[in-house]
């Protein structure tokens, strides 16, 4: 398999590559929206730094947790039950509520092949959705963006990350997302008079394709920026979010959704999760700064109908090590859960069997679900693309959605 | 065809990192091939980056560090990886030997890696510089027994009884005969030929006999019971290395559109020299087609070479080491923190809506002293996992307007763009320039993407 997928990504490569130039020829000075969706909006959450599978759904019967987890395993008062085996960290008392309404999946085991313990170069293959040894220079949400393209493609705001740079994962070959913190940050920079008065010069293509893709480039940003700037006006949320930064963001996410943005897909990471030492407490922090923000985040959608139209994925580059390293906390790790929320669960709550805690690799958990079947599936029902196309490969689908 | 001086600023951009309009003065006086030899003789003598001691005393040296020392010096070598960046790019902007600098540049993306010990990145760059321009054979070898690459790798890792296939496989796929032209066997039986190869507490090279898998191997049709040097010397034997390294080289050098035809008979000269760069980079910058319109301001500077370039015109300093990183970063390339083994892509994917911004933003942020540069960029390495304040409304950077300013005085507008701008001059609306004060002319000028192109 491994074969036919590289040289799938290579060739798609090489035939995004041959039709870049006419393709953007083409969609010079318009910017029509290709296609229109039909699916569902996605959020992609990254918890940055490795997240604490372990403690965040904690297998409270297993004596081996304990065993490996002396000084760092939850006790009853700092976990919620939510089955008779299972209880989320008392920290993720909004991820609770939502499981309870039925509007949560929780995957375990999740993870690749051959893992690697870098955070950048497993965020790498997160992002990409390759192989652990294979080295691919797009997203696959950037891919997604790729498929969209027909005479034209799609503005870069169809796919936004709430940052100031902008990760592989939004980037396609002929077309990348939009990259900001805040609308009106991002309104001011692209509004520097001097750019402007260039993006709004006549300009004639003198088949120089390297000045005339800067040029295009350039006047997408104004244009999207121009658009977001004005949508991120028509909506402003009742709600009261928590006052962080990774709260301040969803809201920005929220009230573009509410306001009818074209946005199919959104991007956003919390760090903070590299809990290598003195774990408890950090990871509490970070861990109810996540779920105080999604719930507001969908309270605020369900109270604008657009909580079934919305599908939330949060996912870390990997997992801890399940056995507490000396400064109580833990190292990197492989394995891990990952959480999907939405209005409308084909099969809400646990999905999967629970990580086996006696059979480890090296003391890290085994992976039983591919990531990319994560996102086959998300493909396919949100965003409504063949899997194949956008991960370059079969992986089979899960029933979540 | 283009002018005899975008000829020589050229040369001078691909070659370096582009001149000072007052230095340009003397320099366009001069024909191609005196220029070209300047470059290689201004690149003989060079100085090797020795900003960072060996971290460990003597003591430690001996014993090896404990825990705490260990984390100690992790959390001092995050500081120093900042200061080895800002160290490297002062290097670039004002040594005379730019033609080696551009090139230990693009080794350095080459053989790119990544390990957060500040001295052990020092130690790779200086081997990268001593070989910039010498023999790639000689290069490869001692990059293979580099500390910092034996460690990006896992090769300390790879041991008789349980291979780490790591760095066998990079060196195939990335450093050699590039993707397809080996099998799995291969990489299984070189990973084979290097175990035993590690670095020790003095951050050397080091063979540990006892971890070395002596055995036959099977590589590339040959059987013998090959050490990792000889699998190295079977790689450089196979022509493809040669014309790997050089399509690399083309593609960063010349245009990103590559002319196999130009690109085949470069790297059988390559190959039939043993490997000497300096022949090969001899023979590119003196060739004619290297001058050709189709090859001029073709490609998107790297953010390295913008703020180089920037910081030779302006002398900008930035006022803490944190604001350089955190512009690298928003622009996409940080210094010793490649994104992964494959090093950057360059061409279009420097290129996204906020990246393009902040390029264009520049010459106004570098105008204001950086107040509204309020970019933080996302983690490059471990110590930065946390979440950071933003210093918004704060100078960040200072720079030096008047020399610059004066070597463009009483220049016509059409002057200044054939100074500032390599490709499709045409495309300049020139009317944006009209009334304008000289500075703001300037500011106007560097704004455009077309000053994005070299």
């Amino acid at each position: 398999m491994k074969d036919t997928r590289r040289s799938f990504l290579k060739k798609s490569a090489l035939i995004s590559a041959s039709v870049l130039i006419p393709d953007f020829l083409k969609a010079f000075g318009s910017l029509a929206n290709p296609q229109q969706f039909v699916g569902k909006r996605l959020v992609v959450i990254q918890l940055s730094g490795g997240n604490d599978g372990l403690n965040c759904v904690v297998p409270f019967r297993n004596d081996e947790y304990f065993k490996l987890r002396p000084g760092i395993g939850l006790e009853e008062k700092q976990r919620i039950k939510i089955t008779d085996d299972v209880a989320l960290n008392s920290s993720l008392a909004g991820l609770a509520d939502l499981y309870n309404q039925g509007h949560l999946t929780i995957i375990n085991s999740v993870g690749y092949p051959n893992p690697n313990r870098s955070h950048f170069r497993s965020t790498d293959i997160w992002q990409s959705a390759s192989d652990a040894n294979q080295y691919v220079n797009t997203g696959w949400i950037g891919r997604y963006l790729d498929a969209l393209c027909t005479d034209n493609c799609a503005n870069p705001h169809t796919a936004i990350e709430l940052d100031d740079t902008l990760s592989l994962v939004l980037k396609g070959i002929k077309t990348k997302g939009l990259a900001f913190d805040d609308p009106k940050m991002l309104y001011k920079t692209a509004q520097n008079e001097l750019i402007q008065k260039i993006a709004k010069s006549p300009y004639h293509d003198h088949h120089d394709s390297v000045a005339s893709f800067l040029h295009k480039s350039l006047r997408e940003t104004t244009q999207s920026s121009d658009y977001i700037y004005e949508q991120s006006k028509i909506y402003s949320s009742q709600l009261t979010y928590p006052a962080t930064n990774f709260a301040k963001r969803m809201k920005t996410i929220a009230e573009l959704i509410c306001s009818g943005s074209e946005t199919q897909v959104y991007y956003i990471s919390l760090p903070g999760f590299d809990t290598h030492a003195g774990q408890l407490g950090m990871h509490d922090r970070v861990l109810s700064t996540y779920s105080e923000a999604v719930k507001a985040f969908c309270e605020d959608l369900k109270a604008n109908n657009l909580f079934d139209d919305t599908v939330i994925l949060t996912f870390s580059e990997f997992g801890r090590r399940v056995k507490q390293n000396a400064s109580r906390g833990t190292d990197h790790g492989t394995a891990n859960n990952v959480y999907v929320i939405n209005g409308k669960l084909k099969k809400p709550g646990i999905y999967n069997e629970l990580s086996n805690l006696t059979d480890l690799d090296e003391g890290d958990l085994k992976f039983t679900v591919d990531f990319r079947q994560v996102y086959a599936t998300i493909v396919e029902n949100s965003l409504s693309k063949p899997s194949k196309l956008i991960l370059g490969g079969e992986f089979q689908s899960l029933d979540f959605l | 065809m283009a002018s005899h001086q975008t000829k020589i600023q050229h040369l001078l951009l691909r070659a370096g990192f582009g001149e000072t309009p007052e230095n340009l003065q003397n320099l366009i006086k001069k024909d191609i091939q005196t220029v070209v030899d300047r470059l290689f003789d201004d690149s003989k003598n060079f100085k090797e980056l020795n900003y960072l001691p060996y971290p460990l005393n003597e003591k430690e040296q001996k014993k090896g560090a404990g825990g705490a020392k260990q984390v100690k010096l992790f959390i001092k070598s995050f500081a120093e990886m900042e200061q080895l960046n800002e160290q490297w790019i002062f290097k670039m902007t004002y040594t005379k030997a730019v033609l080696r600098e551009k090139m230990t540049f693009f080794w350095h993306n080459h053989f790119a890696t990544s390990i957060q010990i500040a001295y052990l990145m020092q130690v790779q760059n200086n081997t990268l510089r001593t070989h910039a321009l010498g023999n790639f054979k000689t290069m490869l070898h001692a990059i293979s027994k580099d500390p910092a690459m034996i460690i990006y790798l896992n090769n300390q890792q790879n041991v008789k009884d349980q291979p780490n296939e790591n760095f066998a496989r990079e060196v195939m796929e990335l450093f050699t005969l590039g993707e397809g032209n080996y099998t799995e066997k291969d990489i299984k039986e070189a990973a084979r030929a290097f175990t035993g190869w590690t670095t020790n507490k003095m951050g050397n090279f080091e063979f540990v006999e006892k971890k070395h898998d002596f055995g036959e191997k099977e590589f590339m049709g040959k059987k013998g019971n090959f050490n990792g040097e000889e699998i190295i010397d079977i790689l450089l034997e196979n022509p493809q290395t040669a014309k790997y390294i050089t399509t690399k080289l083309y593609k960063e050098f010349v245009n990103a559109k590559v002319d196999k035809v130009r690109v085949h008979h470069l790297a059988t000269a390559f190959f039939e020299s043993g490997y000497d760069i300096e022949k090969l980079m001899r023979s590119i910058f003196t060739a004619d087609w290297f001058y050709d319109d189709e090859n001029i301001g073709s490609k998107i500077c790297s953010p390295v070479e913008m703020i180089v370039r920037f910081k030779k015109y302006l002398e900008i300093e930035f006022l803490e080491l944190k604001y350089l990183l955190n512009f690298q970063k928003g622009l996409g390339q940080v210094l010793f923190f490649p994104p992964n083994v494959a090093g950057w892509k360059g061409d279009t994917h420097w290129i996204d809506s906020a990246s393009l911004l902040l390029r264009l933003n520049t010459i106004s942020y570098i105008n204001e002293e950086g107040l509204t540069l309020d970019i933080h960029g996302k983690p490059a390495f471990e110590a930065e996992l946390e979440e950071r304040p933003v210093q918004k409304g704060k100078k960040k950077l200072s720079a030096v307007w008047e020399p610059f300013l004066k070597s463009l005085q009483n220049k016509t507008d059409d002057e200044l763009i054939d100074l500032f701008i390599q490709s499709s001059r045409e495309s300049i609306n020139k009317e944006l320039l009209i009334g304008l004060t000289p500075k703001a002319k300037i500011i106007q000028l560097l704004t455009f993407p077309e000053f994005q192109l070299i």
